[in-house]
């Protein structure tokens, strides 16, 4: 879960995976992402009971991008 | 496991003092102020741990090594809010989430690219981003987040 200055930087990371590839987006796509109620919300007093619904909206926020091959399935 | 309530409670003590002060509270602490035993504070927190998203204590401790989006151990992450830097975010990607933590308030991050070490900075306000430099830099996961506990060069 890094920050590379860009995505040439990412691939010759000398711990880069190949099968990793697609965890590469913009700064500003994983900002949206990390914008969801999992990450919004932490301050809510009744957070924990509602992480369930924040990992759903944060697995369609990735949808939303086009992210739903076998990379991001949850394991 | 301790109470739901209970757990939230501790959840929110540790997180709340992280903001304030950009470090968890000891579990000693956490009993002091749940009104608990140190014991019972110390099952508490690896409840209050095991209940949210990206927390965890190092491994063979009772010491609080993150809570999302926070690290409570220096990483390559410095956050630095309205002038001041105190805080360290957990990864990369969770730094990019310290800012709802702070509303209102501009929310800066700076770091090292981990292929050639020079300078990556992103400054944020709630649901804008101000800045991104330079304009062509990336996230990088090396898993699933759902996976990601299971991915040792995940943290880096």
């Amino acid at each position: 879960m890094n920050l590379f200055r860009s995505e040439e930087h990412a691939r010759n990371w000398s711990s880069f995976e190949p099968a990793s590839a697609d965890g590469i987006m913009p700064v500003a796509d994983w900002a949206r992402i990390f914008s969801g109620p999992l990450f919004r919300d932490r301050l809510d007093p009744g957070y924990l009971s509602r992480s369930g619904a924040g990992r759903a909206a944060f697995m369609q926020a990735l949808a939303d991008l086009g992210k739903t091959s076998d990379f991001w399935r949850p394991g | 496991m301790a109470e739901p309530q209970t757990v939230q409670q501790a959840y929110s003590i540790i997180l709340r003092r992280n903001i304030e002060t950009g470090a968890a509270p000891h579990y000693t602490e956490l009993a002091r102020l749940l009104h608990v035993t140190p014991d019972q504070a110390r099952d508490i927190q690896r409840d209050a741990v095991a209940a949210a998203a990206g927390c965890w204590i190092s491994h063979d401790t009772d010491y609080l090594h993150s809570i999302a989006p926070f690290s409570n151990l220096p990483t390559q992450y410095r956050v630095t809010v309205e002038g001041e830097q105190r805080w360290y975010g957990q990864c990369g990607l969770e730094s990019l989430a310290v800012r709802w933590l702070f509303p209102g308030k501009e929310v800066r991050i700076d770091a090292p690219c981990l292929d050639c070490g020079e300078p990556i900075v992103v400054r944020m306000k709630d649901d804008e981003i101000l800045e991104v430099d330079p304009p062509e830099a990336v996230g990088h996961t090396v898993a699933s987040f759902m996976k990601r506990s299971t991915a040792s060069s995940a943290y880096r």
